[in-house]
């Protein structure tokens, strides 16, 4: 057998969902820390979302994504991306949870993101922008940033959940919003935003020009998108601009 | 590969986020620090800050734990070339990875996994070094990890094997005292036998740490205890045979106060000083 043929039947057999009764004790030990190393590395990325559905629920949620879901990455830091979706599935009913699960993920991937620099309104004034010029720009969005659809106040149960379990809290369901979550400076903040704003947001954030953007607005928006770009950019929710 | 790598003595500790704040509001007695070297990979904001603010202060290692140098199909190019941007930001000593593999295209273990001592592993291991030496443009260290198992097809003890790699790829070797000390008690083998066949000019750190006892007398690298007697007496055993050479604790589970590992690596000093 080469080399990597035998790679590959050592990962078939300690991933493998039932235990074949030859597996020396060797393997019975790397196969166990296969499957303690990564539910340890969710729980400790979930730990709000834990909190919240309770250990039993989440740790068979855990042994159902490790089956599944083959590590992909060099860092185990990576291995719970696809989390939050598969939680989405298997908590259909309780939609909060992969809600929460999305927030908690992408926090702390804004926290250790790569490093951009925050676009300023000196940096815009600097530019000398002309009319056709603010026609024409494209935005760079923060460092870490990511949205989703949210249903429910999540970020209250975010908080609630920051140190012990919420027993007792009850999640509101809210109008349809988006969450959004980035880092400016050191530290990754989330907000949610109406369908509206988003809608414009959103459109800047998959790279449609400013003009674009404005031009959906509407004229009788006009002013409403100013005062969105306006808090945008206080907020540090963009890095960079180009032609 | 015919740069070398010039020998640092001196003691550290493995930097884990436990210890950051510790690290940051003071200056700490360590000759070095040593971090993991994929947790400040494609990485910014307060991590690499923390990162950049210590080694102000001290000589920094990059040790990784996810090259799998033992992987037929070869490295992963973007593991190396995010390793190489990280290593050139932050000019470590130097940078060291395990004599293992750890999984294969589509599915890792985030494990170290034991290698066959066979001369295929052999020449994949040397190719995949030789490669990231060139990328990374310096030699590096390779570690011997602790194992659990063996394989019939070896041909070759994991010391012969070590020596081989060493000779033919130019890297150095990080000892890792308890993983010989685990690896021997696991596998039957003389721990001295394993020190006696590894070339002094070739070994530029060594890793000290705790393990655990498994089922049926095997010995897990669990790195969440202290240094045991027995391997505190080998580490003497290796001073006498390599010198006085940079020593490290590692600790990456039930992580204890500061205070406590520098216990454990004033002991390491006081073991050095009396064997060397």
């Amino acid at each position: 057998m080469s080399l990597i043929e035998a790679q590959r039947a050592f990962i078939a057999e300690i991933a493998a969902d039932d235990e074949t009764g030859s597996s020396s004790l060797g393997m019975k030990i790397y196969r166990g820390a296969y499957r303690e190393r990564l539910a340890a590395a969710l729980a400790v990325s979930f730990e709000r979302t834990r909190r919240w559905i309770g250990a039993a629920m989440f740790d068979l949620a855990a042994a159902h994504y490790i089956l599944s879901n083959p590590p992909q990455s060099w860092t185990l830091d990576a291995y719970g991306a696809d989390f939050p979706a598969a939680l989405e599935t298997l908590f259909a009913q309780d939609p909060e949870v992969a809600e929460l699960a999305w927030l908690e993920w992408h926090m702390p991937q804004a926290f250790a993101a790569r490093d951009l620099p925050e676009l300023t309104p000196a940096d815009l004034a600097a530019a000398e922008l002309c009319e056709t010029d603010w026609e024409r720009l494209r935005f760079t969005m923060a460092a870490g940033f990511a949205a989703r659809e949210v249903h429910h106040d999540c970020t209250a149960l975010w908080h609630a959940l920051r140190e012990v379990a919420a027993d007792g809290f009850a999640v509101a369901a809210t109008k349809p919003a988006t969450l959004i979550v980035w880092r400016r400076g050191l530290s990754p903040h989330f907000r949610v935003l109406d369908c509206d704003e988003f809608a414009a947001l959103g459109r800047l954030a998959a790279g449609q020009t400013f003009g674009e953007t404005a031009a959906l607005a509407g004229e009788q928006d006009i002013a409403r998108f100013g005062g969105w770009f306006a808090q945008w950019l206080s907020e540090g929710l963009f890095s960079a601009v180009r032609l | 590969m015919t740069e070398t790598i010039t020998p640092f003595t001196g003691f550290g500790l493995g930097l884990r986020k436990e210890h950051h704040a510790d690290f940051l509001g003071a200056e700490q007695p360590v000759d070095f620090v040593e971090v993991i070297s994929e947790n400040f990979m494609a990485c910014g904001g307060r991590p690499l800050r923390t990162l950049d603010a210590v080694r102000e202060r001290h000589p920094m290692i990059l040790h990784g734990v996810s090259m799998s140098l033992g992987s037929p199909l070869g490295l992963d190019r973007s593991y190396l070339d995010e390793l190489k941007i990280l290593a050139d930001q932050t000019r470590p000593l130097w940078v060291s990875d395990h004599l293992c593999w750890t999984g294969i295209p589509g599915h890792g273990a985030h494990d170290l996994l034991p290698l066959p001592y066979t001369q295929e592993a052999l020449a994949t291991c040397i190719a995949n070094l030789k490669l990231a030496q060139n990328v990374l443009e310096r030699p590096m260290l390779v570690e011997n990890p602790s194992s659990y198992l063996t394989f019939p097809e070896s041909t070759m003890s994991e010391w012969q094997f070590l020596k081989l790699l060493a000779e033919e790829s130019g890297c150095y070797l990080l000892l890792d005292v308890n993983n010989v000390f685990v690896s021997s008690v696991n596998h039957g083998f003389d721990p001295l036998e394993f020190l006696d066949a590894i070339p002094r000019s070739k070994v530029r750190q060594i890793h000290l740490a705790g393990h655990s006892q498994g089922p049926e007398g095997m010995l897990i690298d669990t790195h969440d205890a202290p240094v045991c007697a027995a391997v505190w007496a080998l580490y003497a055993q290796a001073i006498e045979r390599f010198g006085p050479c940079a020593t490290m604790i590692e600790r990456d589970d039930a992580i204890p106060a500061l205070d406590e590992l520098m216990a454990e690596l004033a002991l390491a000093r006081e073991t050095a000083s009396i064997a060397a």
